[in-house]
């Protein structure tokens, strides 16, 4: 294993072990997933959608539900640091690479995990069809990178801030709604068994993703640092 | 491992200023310490001492003036070098409560990219007078146990320059005693170190000052 891996899977490694002792970003997306899924099975259920439309809104309510679980405890990972002083230290002791792809192997972690538990939950309570169970896997994973590498930077922006507040959601919403438009698109493709929407759909997230990677490597040193 | 130092790192720091939006921290202080000596910062409280470390690690820009570190053979050391013979200790810098000490300092090294094997880890928490078999987080150890913890963690990679904001705070008269010792040693072993204090006892460990008004 490469030096660099190493460094990063010690940050990853350090914060799954204080959050799997803490339980907060854990405890606030779990909540706020299943608190919302709860309400709209309840409501809406398996069987209050036509046949037509069912793919399309229920593929809406899956990402509603994991877009704002992700809003509601990915915001964390850097806060964290600089709320109990620990940022001061790890800025001295890593490399800003090193920084930005442990606090991403995190919080795509918790992510994973998340959307492992909710999909499968969302899908029996809402009685969400899927015909092609390994190409929603894949659109769940790419939703998942593309999720956590925009929410990363973001989250690092915003704890520099002096008034943290809202400013997580405001700065987030804009970077991830062409992103959730594409995930909507792929999810209700992989619903109809629409081979070439998904596929072209799975292309556009990457690509989002992707780009997004880069940017936020090339932009964390500089947010980190100054 | 770090990779081993020919020479000590001496530190210059030039006509530097600090100031928020229109509030002045402190202007035009300059100093230098060399391999083998330890600089004071004092001043009262609020006179910018800990801006001035924060400064010297690099964590913070000055306003204004400049600060070189250079091996004794005058060759600059980078900003992203400079990180890896520094070691700190200072009340705004805190390990992570959740983890052990032991947990701190397997941390600390693996994101060094030292990877100590356990012993040295074990043997570094006995020296600063803490159990490494305490499996207690550090969220309940006394202020004076997660100060040894600190120092701990700022020794770790034997780094050449240390940069200490009241180190003995907390510390019982024996942890006291123990840091002099410490410190004596470092410095014997010529390693820079920069202090910023008001401790009577602790302003007797340097041989340069720099006082800032305040």
């Amino acid at each position: 294993m490469s030096r660099w891996l190493a460094e990063v899977l010690a940050v990853a490694g350090k914060d799954l072990r204080t959050e799997f002792r803490t339980r907060v970003a854990l405890n606030a997306l779990a909540l706020f997933a299943l608190t919302t899924l709860a309400a709209v099975s309840y409501t809406i259920g398996p069987y209050r959608l036509s046949a037509e439309d069912r793919p399309f809104l229920l593929s809406v309510l899956l990402w509603i539900v994991i877009f704002f679980a992700a809003l509601a405890g990915l915001d964390r990972s850097f806060v964290k640091e600089e709320e109990s002083h620990t940022a001061g230290l790890l800025r001295l002791a890593a490399a800003p690479t090193v920084v930005w792809a442990g606090k991403l192997v995190y919080n795509l972690v918790l992510i994973l995990v998340l959307m492992a538990i909710l999909a499968p939950l969302f899908c029996v309570l809402m009685g969400f069809e899927i015909v092609m169970p390994w190409r929603f896997v894949a659109v769940l994973a790419a939703g998942g990178f593309g999720l956590a590498v925009t929410t990363t930077i973001v989250a690092a922006i915003i704890a520099q801030a002096m008034t943290r507040g809202a400013l997580f959601s405001v700065l987030s919403l804009p970077l991830l709604l062409p992103l959730l438009i594409f995930l909507i698109q792929g999810t209700t493709a992989v619903s109809t068994g629409d081979l070439a929407t998904w596929s072209a759909s799975l292309r556009a997230v990457l690509s989002m993703a992707g780009v997004m990677t880069v940017v936020s490597a090339l932009l964390f040193p500089v947010v980190w640092r100054d | 491992m770090v990779p081993p130092v020919s020479a000590g790192i001496s530190i210059t720091f030039d006509d530097v200023a600090k100031r928020y939006d229109l509030r002045v921290i402190f202007r035009a202080v300059s100093g230098r310490v060399d391999p083998g000596e330890v600089l004071l910062i004092t001043g009262p409280n609020g006179s910018g001492k800990s801006t001035l470390l924060a400064i010297l690690c690099g964590l913070l820009r000055p306003t204004r003036g400049v600060v070189r570190y250079r091996r004794d053979g005058g060759d600059e050391v980078s900003r992203e070098e400079w990180r890896r013979h520094l070691g700190v200790v200072a009340p705004s810098m805190a390990v992570y409560e959740e983890l052990t000490a032991l947990e701190n300092l397997g941390f600390y090294s693996r994101v060094r990219g030292l990877d100590l094997p356990i012993a040295i880890q074990r043997g570094l928490l006995e020296r600063v007078g803490l159990d490494p078999d305490r499996t207690t987080p550090v969220r309940g150890f006394s202020t004076g146990m997660a100060q040894r913890l600190k120092i701990a963690q700022a020794l770790l990679h034997d780094p050449e320059v240390l940069l200490l904001d009241e180190p003995s705070s907390n510390l019982d008269p024996a942890g006291q005693d123990w840091l002099e010792d410490q410190i004596g040693a470092l410095v014997a072993d010529g390693r820079t170190v920069v202090l910023a204090t008001n401790d009577r006892r602790e302003m007797t460990w340097g041989s340069r000052r720099v006082s800032l008004a305040g």
